[in-house]
């Protein structure tokens, strides 16, 4: 045990001093952790065989403070529906939907939430007139939904990958859309359009790793 | 209707004519237990009667006492309990067959050596064949195109109706079950010297059932068909004999979309077979065989206000002259070959074209003994077709013997589907929904008609693509397995199998349509392989009692499929909330709808002191994937998975005078039932028989 502690103490210390020496004394790393967020609620007004048009603010999300916000700049993805949009690019043009001020973009990756552990920067994609970045509709883009029960069910393996606003990075696994992430949701029952999900913020400039 | 007056006129004059022939030469029949010993022989392994105990390739029989002391009344319910073969409930209501976890449209289904068709979305539906003049029934597993040419990829089943028996006899049996489920038979047949006749009715109605009571429409909606056959056979001397058969099959059932939308179906079939026989000398034979049959559906729906909402024809002729001869060299040691042609057309509701098929096949076969204990079959058979590459299909089999309780034997074949007329010529876009599905043929004029008509957003595959022909799926089959006596009165028999199937056809998406749907079309795609083990053992320990029973394990998967879980391409959760991880090769379960594990166990008792006759039997099938339930397309463990299940029938006979035979059963004895999932188990059936002979 103690070989194994003087071991660790060595590595850190060398560690700690190649550090400094590459960074020229600038601020050691901020921690990267893996978080929860549970149900964000993502209401939306009209769509879906109601005959109106989808209308309704977008709930906002902010990776650095690991909140919601309201803000009109300060936000880096949001949700309305099963829809997920982007603090970059342009506006698809729908009812109520926030201009986009930042540098925002995201791609969806195939595997765990572990296993994505680093940016692929080239298939960063921002939101346009014609699509967002992050696609709508059934098997297109993070969901299924099954005809049958009604349900929504996010596909296994479907990592969304973010740039934030500031050109940050944050990796996504969304694990339910229905309040309180219940094991088996039932559509009938549980409130949907409450958004689970694990996340990583990478809070440090210009890395590209989780 | 084709049952015009005239067709009524011949089937009745046919009865009339028979029953004024007077009551003679009754046949004393055999007694039962000394026909027993005498070797199965079956027909549709070789194409030259064979017994079945040496034959090199995995065959079963079904015998028409089996048929009898199971009270059946249709083909589905008794392939049902034979080991490795199971029948599925299409989503058109009918009920087709798995061989060897092979899907149905890859089974030729034969009546007396000749193919029924009407598989107009690939099954072939079995519960329009009536038992009740049934013979026996011949089922080879293996790919045997090499004498059958397309379909008989997996397997062949062959249906052997009776012919008429020496002297006057008929019967007349009636059985009345659970649904109103009313079946009536008769047969009258005659034979006197060189003319012999017989025909045959059976009429089966059913008010249906409902497993989903919150909807307004029933799971089989109220039916009724009959089936009519008439037999001619003739013996012009001692060596040329000739066979004639028309058999006539309509069924009318209410046909009900939703509460508004009302209809009927209708179902048309008629064949007609005829067979000239001629044996020259020891050594050669011929047959001349012609064979026609129609097979027409129609199905209507009106609206609420009477006005014909839907309108849909499936009209598909087939005609098939061939010529055959047998030449012996020697004893043990046959040849036999034949030309034929196959002539198919078919008219259908959204058809870009009325298709035909025009395909001349030869095929020759040598059956031989070197030794004793050696017995080798080589063939082949060679397809030429207008709408497909040309097909050849070798197999070759062999069988040793090793001593009087064990032998060997292993077969390897090449079989083929053809692409049928719904693949080529499809033209079909949903009337609600939106989407579009197109024949391989049909592309190349369909998709341009549609951009004209701005309908298409961007095309995925472009019509070039879909310059060549699209290609027959095929498949090597390859079967090893022994047979073993361990006394006279315990036998078992093991087979391995594996089919390897090439180019299926698959469907995919081209083109996405403005209106946010897309355009399917047919594409050869995946290799899918089938294999696995059954095994089979009987044990009749005297006259009364005997045991059977059957176990198949099979692993049927897609190797692409195989290859995406290698590379870790697919992943799941626990449940729907939860993280998703990886999956591996082991977490792959294969293709929907298959059991890994299928069993049977079957219990016939005779009492020949009471005239009675007893038997309980039971299924077992294990649990098996549907669709793919966790959206990651494949099926895979942590889907949904339909529950394994097993059945019990039971049925009890007893004569009385003689040619009185009462019976009275019960199948699915605890009343399984899964609403959910499985559409054609409706529960516990009670029924009683009542059969006269005379």
């Amino acid at each position: 045990m103690k070989t194994i502690k003087l071991f660790t103490l060595l590595a850190l210390f060398i560690g700690f001093s190649s550090c400094s020496s590459d960074d020229d004394g600038g601020t050691p790393l901020l921690e990267v952790e893996s978080e929860t967020f549970s149900n964000l609620h993502a209401p939306q007004v009209g769509g879906q065989g109601t005959g109106q048009d989808v209308s309704g603010a977008f709930t906002k999300f902010d990776f650095s403070t690991g909140q919601m916000t309201t803000s009109e700049t300060d936000w880096d993805i949001a949700f309305r529906g099963t829809s997920i949009i982007v603090n970059g690019g342009v506006s698809l043009g729908t009812n109520d939907e926030p201009g986009r001020t930042g540098n925002a973009g995201a791609y969806i990756a195939d595997g765990t939430f572990a296993s994505i552990s680093e940016v692929n920067i080239s298939l960063i994609a921002q939101d346009s007139d014609t699509g967002y970045a992050i696609p709508s509709g059934s098997g297109n883009g993070w969901y299924l939904y099954n005809p049958q029960a009604f349900l929504i069910t996010p596909i296994a393996g479907k990592i969304l990958v973010f740039r934030t606003r500031d050109g940050k990075y944050a990796k996504v696994e969304i694990l339910s859309y229905y309040e309180n992430a219940p094991d088996n949701p039932d559509a009938m029952t549980d409130a949907g359009r409450y958004y689970t999900f694990n996340y990583i913020y990478q809070p440090n400039d210009g890395i590209i790793t989780f | 209707m084709i049952l015009n007056k005239k067709y009524f006129c011949i089937y009745f004059s046919l009865f009339l004519i028979t029953s004024l022939f007077p009551q003679e030469q009754k046949e004393v029949k055999a007694d039962s237990t000394k026909a027993e010993r005498l070797e199965e022989v079956l027909i549709t392994a070789t194409r030259t009667v064979r017994q079945l105990s040496s034959l090199p390739l995995p065959a079963q029989i079904i015998s028409k006492k089996e048929l009898k002391s199971t009270n059946t009344i249709r083909l589905n319910d008794i392939l049902n309990e034979q080991t490795g073969l199971i029948t599925i409930p299409d989503f058109g209501g009918g009920e087709g067959i798995q061989l060897q976890g092979l899907d149905s449209q890859y089974t030729l289904i034969l009546v007396d050596g000749v193919p029924l068709i009407g598989r107009s979305a690939g099954t072939l539906d079995l519960s329009r064949v009536t038992v009740g003049n049934i013979k026996q029934i011949e089922i080879v597993k293996g790919a045997s195109s090499s004498l059958y040419g397309s379909e008989a990829l997996g397997g062949v089943i062959n249906i052997i109706t009776e012919k008429p028996k020496q002297g006057f006899g008929g019967n007349v049996n009636y059985r009345l079950g659970a649904f109103n489920t009313n079946d009536f038979s008769t047969t009258i047949d005659y034979k006197k010297e060189k003319l012999g006749i017989s025909a045959f009715v059976n009429r089966l109605s059913s008010d249906g059932y409902d497993l989903t009571e919150s909807d307004n429409l029933n799971t089989v909606e109220p039916f009724s068909n009959y089936t009519l056959n008439t037999k001619l056979t003739y013996d012009f001397t001692e060596n040329t004999d000739l066979f004639v058969s028309a058999r006539y099959y309509t069924q009318n059932q209410d046909f009900i979309a939703s509460e508004v939308l009302r209809g009927e179906s209708n179902i048309n079939e008629w064949n007609t077979h005829l067979q000239l026989n001629h044996k020259y000398n020891e050594k050669w034979s011929s047959y001349f065989e012609f064979y026609a049959t129609r097979y027409k559906a129609d199905e209507f729906l009106d609206d609420s206000d009477g006005l014909r909402f839907s309108d849909n024809f499936f009209n598909q002729l087939m005609i098939r002259p061939e010529i055959r001869a047998t030449y012996s060299p020697k004893s043990k040691s046959t040849f036999i070959g034949g030309v034929g042609f196959n002539h198919e057309t078919l008219e259908r509701t959204d058809f870009t074209d009325e298709p035909i098929f025009n395909s001349p096949y030869a095929y020759l076969q040598y059956d031989t003994n070197p030794t004793e204990k050696l017995n080798i079959i080589v063939g082949a058979r060679f397809d030429s077709h207008n709408e497909y590459e040309s097909q050849f299909s070798p197999k070759a089999a062999l069988r040793y013997e090793f001593n009087d309780k064990l032998a060997l034997k292993g077969s390897i074949g090449y079989g083929f589907k053809a692409p049928d007329f719904r693949q080529l010529y499809f033209d079909f876009t949903n009337a609600t929904v939106g989407y579009t599905v197109l024949g391989y043929n049909a592309v190349s004029t369909a998709i341009p008609l549609l951009e004209e008509q701005g309908q298409i957003a961007n095309i995925l595959v472009p019509i070039s693509e879909f310059q060549d022909e699209l290609k027959p799926e095929s498949s090597i089959g390859i079967n090893v397995g022994t047979d073993y006596k361990l006394t006279s009165n315990i036998k078992l028999n093991i087979n391995l199998f594996r089919n390897t199937i090439d180019n299926l056809i698959d469907t995919r998406i081209i083109a996405n349509k403005n209106n946010g749907q897309n355009v399917f079309s047919y594409f050869n795609v995946n290799e899918v392989y089938t294999q696995g083990l059954e095994f089979n053992a009987s044990w009749k320990p005297n006259n009364q009692f005997k045991i059977t029973g059957g176990y198949q394990l099979l692993y049927a998967k897609d190797k692409e499929a195989e290859r995406a879980f290698e590379k870790g391409e697919v992943f799941a959760r626990e449940n729907p909330s939860s993280p998703s991880f990886q999956l591996d090769k082991e977490d792959y379960f294969g293709l929907y709808n298959r059991s890994r594990h299928m069993a049977n166990l079957k219990l016939f008792y005779n009492i020949p002191k009471y005239k009675l006759n007893a038997n309980i039997r039971t299924t077992y099938r294990s649990k098996y994937g549907l669709f793919d339930s966790n959206g990651n397309g494949y099926l895979d463990n942590y889907d949904n998975f339909v529950d394994g299940y097993s059945i019990i029938d039971i049925a009890v006979n007893k004569t009385f005078y003689k040619n009185y035979e009462l019976g009275f059963g019960v199948d699915n004895l605890f009343d399984f039932l899964d609403t959910q999932n499985i559409s054609n188990i409706p529960g516990r059936i009670i029924y009683g028989k009542l059969n006269i002979q005379f």
